[in-house]
């Protein structure tokens, strides 16, 4: 009987054993587990496939460059594979378990040094353990009017694994990794590559300036397997004047609407009238946060309205929105600027939506939301707040089982309305529910659809993973790309992308990785795994 | 109070998890677990707020799992779960033995972030059906 939980594929037990002599000779017995005790927490996954798919064999805790330097020698020499995490906290996508079993995890969450905030440019270096929430506490404590752009688990989420799996968030620097600038990474052979213009001896522009000379490379080291990131340069907001933030939400009562909604927001957004990464949110998600508790404290949720099999019908979704007074699209955004800019431009807003909709759109300031906590919850997000309140989906439907389906959409009225009409359609086919988010890019919605469903029910798992796989290949045949998946269809996906592209990906893992150390699977990109 | 089937249905779970987590033992499972309680159990349970009052649970503990217990309400937002729990499990690590908790799946989510945060890690985590989770920590 092995004393491992997992072992990496090809490697030997007598190896490993070894390879873990010699981890520990560097860290110690404390930072380098292989128990299962310590290894549990990498297993609490919650896509439809089983852990033991995804076990672990090991978990490291480096606290230096220098160690994972070590580290990676080590792994060279006896081919341990090693699945980098930050926090961990990608749920949704696959939490902290590796793609493939046996990997070890390489557990970055005690590498927490603010390494500097410059306050006049308003950016920051940060290591992987940071979170979004110590640098609040940061800007607090010394009193830095600086805003960071945060994805929905800010509390307890990374910056660097955020913008390293090319996350978003809600303000206008909503797109991560576009306002990441610079980064350090550690290769498989031990370099530390400095990007951008971070190579320049004593650089007084690594976090100002994003391209460097020659090749722009930062984006090989995203939802990639080519490197470590050790460090990352992360642009800020300076926070608004006072009176100058203007969060605000309409409600529309009908699915049919969202078309009409698009082509009424996205010239505002285009002109920087509305310049964050706003959100149009359907009932099903917004419902799921009012769902925790209802005002008496009793705690409720979609069984409450429905004890049937499959999917709501729409009547008990219409009985629902009328519940908690949600629209059948919630469209959350913010003004910013000066007070004088922010009352101007909402004459603009509310304008154009009153106009085009009449008595159908039903605006709320904050001046009507009072104490709403999801308007509350919305109101953080898109000002870089802390809020944790999106776990909230969790108890829509309960079991544990959730999976972000996550395609990306033009931000044209018709392709976002097909969109809704596909993912809706195939979800009911398989029982489940319609609960979507499309937030706002440049020129693009990422369209974030949550399939909940019970992991303690293997006909659910079973469903939920055919879902997935349908929606995978019906959207892929529609023309529609993913900009993001869960380590159960990191294959699948990647596939999607074409055989020139994959051979790309390959050929840049065999340059820089070709013993294959560094998170095999990530994003398909396997080289145990040949080419189909 | 509560009503007559919660009670069954805490002392099924807590009878059990508690014992467990008193003797240390490792990941079995609780329901066949046959542990005996070697030391006096000074618990801490989290629950959320629609299961009772946290004197009701004080009350059920110490008649299931005789010992010295405190509960304690998650009350307030998903947020303060997450910074309530990571407080009460660094405190409790200091003065306490057990450290169980019934939430809703949201909550435990969190719940469950928390606790790895402080580098801790669960004796088991049981969904009793799709709306209500279970668990017990290691201290």
């Amino acid at each position: 009987m092995s004393s491992f939980i997992a072992l990496p594929k090809g490697v030997t037990e007598e190896t490993f054993a070894k390879a873990i002599k010699e981890y520990r000779a560097l860290l110690g017995d404390e930072r380098v587990r292989t128990d299962p005790a310590s290894l549990q927490s990498y297993l609490k996954i919650m896509i439809p496939e089983t852990v033991e798919l995804h076990k672990p064999s090991a978990a490291m805790y480096p606290k230096t460059v220098k160690e994972i330097q070590a580290i990676v020698a080590i792994a060279n020499k006896y081919k341990t594979p090693l699945w980098t995490v930050s926090t961990g906290k990608n749920m949704g996508y696959g939490s902290a378990a590796p793609a493939t079993r046996g990997q070890i995890v390489l557990d970055l969450k005690t590498m927490k040094k603010i390494v500097h905030v410059d306050e006049e440019l308003g950016y920051c270096v940060v290591e992987p353990g940071v979170t979004y929430y110590d640098l609040q506490q940061y800007f607090k404590k010394h009193k830095m009017n600086l805003w960071v752009d945060v994805p929905a688990p800010s509390a307890m989420a990374s910056p660097v694994g955020n913008t390293a799996d090319r996350g978003v968030g809600y303000t206008p620097y909503g797109e991560h990794f576009l306002v990441s600038c610079g980064m350090e990474v550690i290769l498989a052979n031990g370099d530390v590559v400095r990007t951008g213009t971070g190579g320049v001896h004593n650089s007084t522009s690594w976090q100002s300036y994003k391209w460097g000379y020659g090749p722009y490379v930062d984006g090989i080291f995203t939802q990639s397997n080519y490197g470590i990131i050790s460090k990352l340069g992360v642009w800020l907001l300076k926070g608004p004047p006072p009176g100058g933030y203007m969060p605000f939400l309409m409600k529309f009562p009908k699915v049919e609407m969202l078309a009409d909604i698009v082509k009424t927001f996205m010239p505002l957004r285009l002109a920087q009238i509305i310049p964050n990464a706003c959100v149009v949110v359907n009932a099903g998600w917004e419902a799921a946060g009012y769902f925790t508790y209802d005002k008496n404290g009793k705690g409720t949720n979609r069984s409450n309205f429905f004890k049937g099999k499959g999917s709501l019908p729409p009547k008990v979704f219409q009985e629902i929105m009328d519940k908690y007074k949600v629209g059948a699209w919630n469209f959350y955004a913010a003004l910013y600027g000066s007070p004088e800019q922010v009352a101007l431009n909402w004459k603009y807003v509310s304008g154009a939506f009153k106009a085009k909709f009449g008595k159908d759109v039903e605006i709320i300031t904050e001046k009507e939301a009072v104490d709403d906590p999801i308007f509350e919850y919305r109101k953080q997000l898109m000002m870089g707040g802390s809020t944790l309140q999106e776990f909230g989906l969790y108890n829509w439907r309960g079991g544990g089982g959730s999976m972000w389906f996550a395609p990306v959409a033009a931000a044209r009225p018709s392709e976002c309305d097909k969109q809704m009409r596909i993912a809706t359609d195939i979800l009911n086919k398989h029982g489940f529910d319609y609960v979507s988010e499309f937030i706002v890019g440049w020129r693009e919605m990422h369209h974030i659809i949550d399939l909940l469903y019970d992991r303690n029910q293997p006909d659910e798992m079973h469903k939920a993973y055919q879902c997935f796989d349908e929606l995978l290949k019906v959207f892929t045949k529609n023309g529609y790309g993913t900009y993001r998946t869960n380590i159960a269809f990191m294959e699948k996906a990647a596939n999607t992308y074409g055989p020139e592209m994959r051979k790309i990906h390959r050929t840049l893992k065999m340059a820089l990785d070709p013993n294959n150390i560094l998170a095999p699977g990530k994003s398909g990109i396997n080289l145990d795994i040949p080419l189909k | 109070m509560m009503e007559t089937g919660r009670r069954g249905f805490f002392k099924q779970i807590f009878t059990a998890g508690a014992a467990l987590a008193a003797t240390g033992i490792g990941a079995a499972k609780p329901r066949t677990a046959e542990a005996s309680v070697q030391e006096q159990i000074k618990g801490v349970c989290l629950f959320v707020p629609t299961l009772g009052k946290a004197s009701d649970f004080v009350e059920m503990m110490n008649n299931n799992a005789p010992g010295s217990w405190t509960a304690h309400p998650l009350n307030g937002s998903l947020i303060e779960h997450y910074f309530t729990t990571k407080n009460l499990y660094e405190d409790a690590q200091s003065h306490a033995n057990t450290f169980v908790g019934v939430v809703d799946p949201a909550t435990f989510a969190i719940v469950h972030e928390a606790i790895i945060d402080c580098c801790g890690s669960f004796h088991y985590i049981t969904y009793e059906d799709r709306d209500r989770v279970t668990f017990s920590v290691r201290l």
